[in-house]
């Protein structure tokens, strides 16, 4: 069987359909955690779920399309963030594709990687938008302790953003493998384009 | 069923301008701040913006869309005007807290430039129905695939919605509890979140088969539902914005 590689930009039908569920998935993430008044956002469950479940473009799809509609609907400056969205999809895509979901401790470890590059991507859009807040108070609070010791800005940032992304991060993608985990065989297959095993 | 776009439908001067031209002033206006970073300058621009806003006769609407960052906005001055690296003149003290002038010069220009981003998008989101945008796109040469993905997410997120009531209502019914201590909150999340995620991925079949009949797969020059484009002043009004742009940015580099 020939296998086409996790870059193609051959979609089946089904992942490009997926892209709106994995918004709506963000979307209920978000709001059962305010429902929860669980302390993270979880924001970006549909991104990574589809990440795993159809490859890094259609991932980086679903994290741009996401942001773009949520600034359309609620908050227009979530459409500085759509970069690293893109950016989580694409992390998780090669590495889901390169075998790091298979357990729960591959999974945290692919959480610690993707909240990592989330908050470098991050770092220079806050210090260039905002001077290098994030906007949630226990991130701001660690920033402005750190400048008020004359730290370095791109480090207080970087600190900032680490504070608030990777604990999110990593619950979100520990979420999205329980998932994935528990979906059925046939309907994974169905998003698969690396092996034709069942296309509509 | 609640209405997801943040579209204010009204008949104004700014509602009739072509959709490509609002998303271009945006990123115009954006641009400005950056390019020409003085107090003056920003106000200028943020003044302009909120004219065009007025014009549009949805200015009360960006009020709420302002205060959903007036957290951000909040933590900037008290950060920032505390704790900018330069904090040298003192400009007055609040209690036994300092505030700096520099900082608080920096902070108010972060403040207004945001206003500004907020209030331009504003132009473009309150007055510009999403579909004429995503219409344009694709008639300006974007994927029909990829217009189809934007507009089928504002009605799948209300469907979702009104699903999860029901699952969250079944769930409180076999047991769950949504209240209490961290930990309990914690695990209902899964059992609140799974049988959506299933739901919804199982729409997704029967959406790519019915899509597929439809022949969204289909090879061939797409045509559109509405053929005609009723928008008036594109062309001279994206000349006036460049231009504008190619003077911002003589004026950055010459003066």
């Amino acid at each position: 069987m020939k296998k086409n590689s996790m870059w193609s930009l051959n979609f089946t039908t089904a992942a490009l359909v997926l892209i709106p569920a994995a918004i709506g998935i963000n979307y209920l993430g978000k709001l059962f955690a305010g429902l929860l008044k669980l302390p993270l956002w979880l924001d970006s469950i549909g991104t990574v779920l589809a990440s795993m479940l159809a490859g890094p473009i259609i991932g980086a799809i679903a994290g741009i399309v996401n942001n773009i509609i949520y600034g359309f609907t609620a908050d227009p400056i979530s459409f500085v963030y759509a970069i690293t969205s893109a950016v989580i999809g694409l992390v998780v895509g090669i590495m889901a594709y390169k075998g790091w979901i298979v357990n729960v401790g591959k999974a945290l470890v692919l959480g610690l990687v993707v909240g990592l590059i989330a908050a470098t991507v991050s770092t220079p859009l806050n210090i260039m938008f905002w001077g290098g807040q994030t906007g949630n108070v226990w991130g701001d609070a660690l920033f402005a302790t750190m400048m008020a010791q004359d730290m370095p800005l791109w480090f207080a940032s970087f600190a900032d953003s680490i504070v608030v992304d990777v604990p999110d991060k990593m619950a979100t993608v520990l979420i999205s493998f329980l998932l994935f985990k528990g979906l059925p065989k046939n309907l994974t297959h169905m998003y698969d384009n690396r092996s034709k095993i069942e296309r509509l | 069923m609640k209405n997801m776009t943040l579209y204010v439908d009204k008949d104004s001067f700014i509602h009739n301008i072509d959709p490509l031209t609002k998303l271009l002033f945006v990123f115009l206006s954006i641009a400005l701040t950056y390019i020409l970073p003085t107090h003056l300058f920003v106000i200028c621009v943020l003044a302009f913006t909120l004219l065009l806003l007025l014009a549009g006769k949805v200015f009360k609407y960006i009020l709420p869309v302002i205060g959903v960052s007036l957290l951000l906005i909040i933590s900037i001055i008290i950060v920032q005007g505390f704790f900018h690296p330069d904090r040298a003149t003192l400009l007055f003290e609040i209690g036994p807290l300092p505030i700096y002038k520099e900082g608080f010069a920096f902070a108010l220009l972060l403040t207004l430039r945001i206003i500004n981003m907020v209030c331009a998008f504003g132009v473009l989101i309150l007055t510009t129905k999403p579909d004429d945008l995503v219409e344009s796109l694709i008639n300006k040469g974007m994927s029909p695939k990829i217009g189809y993905v934007f507009l089928s997410v504002l009605q799948i997120i209300p469907q979702m919605i009104a699903m999860t009531s029901k699952i969250t209502d079944a769930q409180r019914a076999r047991g769950m509890e949504t209240e209490g201590n961290l930990l309990t909150r914690i695990k209902s999340f899964i059992p609140l979140l799974g049988p959506v995620v299933l739901n919804s991925l199982n729409d997704t079949r029967e959406r790519s088969i019915a899509l597929e009949i439809r022949g969204f797969n289909a090879k061939g020059t797409k045509t559109f539902l509405n053929e005609s484009f009723h928008f008036k002043y594109g062309l001279i009004l994206k000349i006036i914005l460049i231009i504008t742009l190619i003077a911002a940015i003589v004026w950055r580099v010459v003066l």
